[in-house]
């Protein structure tokens, strides 16, 4: 009891204890019962699982499902523990409280890491990040699902609370039974003894909920895995395919008015002056509401009407004034010459320095050179942005497909100036978050509508040209690459220079944190300097470069531009040493077995020793995202078109322990298209402030017909498990980029690709 | 006007320039039916009217009476046409079989199209499939939409 009680002590102390929590063993994070609401019928054994009178049981899933299956994988981890069927598992969502936040994607996904620069950068870089790390642990909250990290978080959080709860509930049904625990047997939501004793576990929980556990408990050994590692059924794919699914946009308290929205076309401008009784007195308009440009938005107006047709209607035909500010003069050329002048300078962070590059430049048999760019890219997710807001005598609930259940609760609370306590967020499926549900203005936008007819609930949706006039984008990014290749053709030394806006520092500035030191955001290296190459001397660099074009996080971030840049540059290397890219690869992995088993099973179920078909050729892509291993080799053929036409893409991932194998082919599948979809269309314009993309059609989507056959093979692993819902991302750029060079003797250096 | 509505008829009173999509979530109450672009684009809004895949983003609810309507909700009904019922339900379990959705967002309008594909071509091959299919999935679900089709053609040609 007593060390129960200081830890709930212990987390209720403010950040200091978040950097303390991540070293907390498992047990550590999971809280106690007293955190959850109670909850007819179902008894709390921990923060996290319930369990019924009648056998069923419920866990507080505080990440939110935006379709890479973690509301069918974080449960499938309860069930193994619990012994029961995935079916008999209900979802609960997570009281506002710190210890639900995403430890794992913070301590994993740092954007500020120490790395391995000069002795004095690193002190003042590492106490700049230690502070960071609190800050945003105390103030941002943690209630986030990104960074691909949600399996990680919850492995030995849900596998240890599920083990205590069955500990606890063997051990009571061992007291009233006066047997030994360790006889007993939980099976399918009944608890046995040899003796002839049977009940159902709900049975015993009620006595149970007041103990500690006597013995020491262990979650489920690997060798006795029914659950984890079986392919399951998705438990959200029923809902999602009779209509039933219960997105953002489909919530429906009573009396829901609609608001539709409309805003500066220049982004940050903001609204100068509208005439709001002409739009009041169009059909079915209730009120007209003042969006001001905020935290990083820009500013508009919100129409609320009776229903969707009537808000559009009124919004478009409303005259507004804008201010004429805002971002006026950018322009997504000019930010891309200036990235290009950037690289050419000494500006900026060594984000890694190792070796004496100098000396390894100085002695090479040759030196390869080459620069390469990406443009901004939209996410262009199908749910457009949209959120829900009732205000009721003082008391604010909020509905909102969400990745940042954390910071949206937030951006509630301070719009509406309530305090916490009576202000809810509810949270939904996601149509596709992509990054782009890690922004909370759109809940801004719904709680100012609410504020506006107080009693009503009112649901503000973008239209598709808002969302991607106003997105966040993954920014513009050159890269200078330059690399030292000694008399047998490896690379002894490579200098990995890039220049882009900062997405992390973006992101926190929106979301109330302004970062005012020069803190790198190592998050626009990655890719470059945590690869399992081995190069004896490498300097790894970034120049921010910021503009007034707004910039987020976008599916895989900084690896969606930088393994385009590394694994094409690879290529260019192997060219010039006269080898085989697949050999060259495995000789720089000489000492990473793993990454060497993942590159040698993708290029043998792809053929890649035996001649592509006719008019085909293969290209070969490794890398390394946020712990998981992906390998791809992609077929292409030049059919006449200008945009390369690509087959077949044969996936090889290492992602540790395998949670759900149907699942993970699923996300291989989707990071596929949608790698693809930036690869050969994807594209955002700015001039004068104003972005040129207007409909779905110029969004850069991969369509049905284009889409190649995607295969994934998984090796298996031992290890800890990591993600995959962005690890899919990043090779195929580069796999479709270097089989286009096999194919037209053409180097890609830029997206979207094209046969010109 | 009247529009019958998954076999039953309903009564609607709106704008009649308002497109069938906000008739049906905003004043019907079927929310099964996506908002996903509002020009016709994406096929996130794809319904079936008298037997034809239709975009109902870009439908003026005019142009709706006296007709047939199905929705996705149309598997939760007891009435509309058997035939079309039928073959609807041999795409969900093909889509659960093949695992296809990911987001779901998209997936009422691609199993919409997948059915006006269906009950136009009991029998599509490959090409056909890729030809006719034009709704947008950002998850990227279109090989799995491409074999559930073929794996329920197939069902509906076994149990024929």
């Amino acid at each position: 009891m007593k060390r129960r009680h200081f830890l709930l002590g212990a987390i209720g102390a403010g950040g200091a204890l978040v950097v303390g929590w991540g070293l907390l063993p498992p047990r550590g994070r999971l809280g106690t019962a007293e955190l959850l609401p109670p909850s007819a019928g179902r008894i709390a054994l921990n923060a996290w699982v319930r369990i019924g009178e009648d056998g069923s049981a419920s866990l507080v899933m505080p990440r939110v499902e935006m379709g890479q299956g973690v509301h069918t994988a974080i449960p499938m981890l309860l069930a193994e523990e619990l012994r029961l069927p995935l079916e008999r598992i209900r979802l609960e969502q997570p009281p506002p409280h710190a210890i639900y936040g995403n430890v794992a994607m913070w301590l994993k996904y740092l954007p500020f890491p120490p790395g391995d620069g000069a002795a004095g950068e690193e002190s003042g870089r590492r106490r700049a990040a230690r502070w960071l790390m609190l800050k945003v642990g105390r103030e941002v909250g943690l209630d986030i699902t990104a960074a691909s990290s949600s399996i990680s978080d919850s492995w030995p959080v849900v596998r240890m609370a599920g083990a205590v709860a069955r500990q606890l509930i063997v051990e009571q049904a061992a007291r009233q039974w006066h047997v030994p625990a360790a006889q007993c047997v939980l099976a399918s939501g009944m608890v046995s003894h040899p003796k002839g004793y049977s009940a159902g576990m709900g049975a015993f929980v009620a006595r149970a909920a007041y103990n500690v556990p006597e013995a020491e408990v262990r979650p489920t050994p690997r060798e006795d895995w029914q659950v984890i590692g079986r392919p399951l059924p998705r438990m959200d794919l029923p809902a999602k395919t009779n209509g039933t699914a219960r997105f953002g946009i489909d919530v429906r308290p009573p009396g829901l008015r609609f608001a539709a929205v409309r805003m500066a076309p220049v982004l940050g401008d903001d609204l100068e002056s509208l005439d709001e009784a002409e739009t009041l007195a169009r059909p079915g308009v209730e009120a007209v509401v003042r969006l001001p440009a905020e935290r990083g938005s820009t500013g508009g107006f919100a129409v609320v009407a009776s229903d969707s047709w009537s808000a559009r209607r009124a919004a478009d035909a409303a005259r507004p004034r804008w201010r004429g500010g805002g971002a006026r003069s950018a322009s997504s050329e000019a930010v891309l010459a200036r990235l290009r002048a950037a690289v050419d300078t000494d500006e900026g962070f060594a984000v890694q320095s190792r070796g004496d590059l100098e000396a390894a430049f100085s002695q090479a048999a040759a030196v390869v050179e080459a620069r390469y760019e990406v443009p901004f890219l939209a996410h262009a997710a199908m749910e457009p942005p949209n959120a829900t807001a009732w205000l009721r005598d003082g008391w604010l609930t909020v509905w909102a497909p969400t990745q940042a259940p954390g910071p949206a609760l937030r951006a509630a609370i301070e719009t509406s100036g309530l305090p916490s306590r009576k202000v809810d967020l509810e949270r939904t499926f996601v149509g596709g978050g992509f990054g782009r549900g890690l922004e909370v203005d759109i809940v801004r936008h719904a709680v100012r509508a609410a504020m506006a007819v107080p009693g009503r609930p009112v649901q503000v949706l973008w239209s598709r040209e808002q969302d991607l006039a106003h997105d966040y984008y993954r920014p513009a990014f050159a890269a200078r690459f330059a690399a030292a290749l000694d008399r047998d053709g490896r690379v002894s030394g490579w200098r990995l220079r890039t220049a882009g806006d900062s997405v992390v520092l973006n992101w926190l500035s929106r979301n109330w944190l302004d970062v005012d030191a020069p803190v790198p955001d190592t998050s626009s290296s990655e890719g470059l300097f945590d690869q399992a190459y081995e190069v004896p001397a490498r300097r790894v660099e970034h120049v921010r470069v910021r503009s007034d074009i707004p910039v987020g996080n976008w599916r895989s971030v900084g690896h969606s531009h930088n393994a385009f840049f590394i694994e094409c540059f690879i290529d260019e290397l192997a060219e010039r040493a006269g080898v085989d890219p697949l050999r060259y690869r495995l000789d720089l992995l000489r000492s990473a077995p793993r990454h060497r088993a993942v590159l040698e099973l993708a290029a043998e179920r792809a053929g890649w020793q035996d001649p592509a078909p006719p008019g085909r050729a293969r290209g070969i892509a490794m890398h390394e995202c946020y712990g998981t291993i992906v390998a791809m080799v992609a077929e292409v053929e030049a059919d006449g078109s200008p945009v390369p036409r690509v087959h077949r893409v044969c996936c090889a991932v290492d992602c540790g322990a395998v949670v759900n194998p149907g699942i993970v082919a699923q996300q291989m599948e989707g990071g596929v298209i949608f790698g693809l979809s930036a690869a050969l269309h994807g594209r955002i314009d700015v001039e004068a402030g104003e972005v040129a993309q207007r409909g779905y059609g110029e969004a850069g989507l991969l369509r049905f017909a284009e889409a190649p056959l995607v295969e994934t093979h998984i090796v298996q692993s031992t290890r800890p498990p990591a993600g995959v819902g962005e690890p899919g991302v990043p090779p195929i750029a580069p796999a479709v980029a270097n089989a286009l060079f096999a194919l037209t003797g053409r180097r890609a250096r830029r997206l979207p690709l094209s046969i010109a | 006007m009247e529009i019958e509505i998954n076999g039953s008829p309903v009564a609607v009173r709106a704008d009649p320039a308002m497109p069938l999509l906000w008739v049906l979530r905003d004043i019907v109450g079927l929310t099964g039916t996506k908002f996903g672009c509002g020009t016709g684009a994406c096929g996130a809004c794809t319904v079936i009217v008298d037997g034809l895949a239709m975009r109902s983003c870009v439908v003026p609810v005019s142009s709706m009476a006296g007709r047939s309507v199905s929705t996705i909700e149309l598997l939760a009904s007891s009435r509309g046409d058997a035939r079309t019922r039928r073959v609807l339900e041999a795409l969900r379990e093909a889509w659960i079989d093949e695992q296809v959705a990911q987001c779901g967002y998209c997936q009422p309008g691609m199993l919409m199209a997948a059915l006006g594909l269906l009950l136009e071509d009991p029998a599509p091959d490959d090409e056909a499939i890729s030809r006719r299919m034009t709704v947008l999935c950002r998850c990227g679900t279109y090989q799995r939409v491409h074999a559930a089709i073929l794996a329920a053609a197939r069902r509906l040609a076994r149990a024929a």
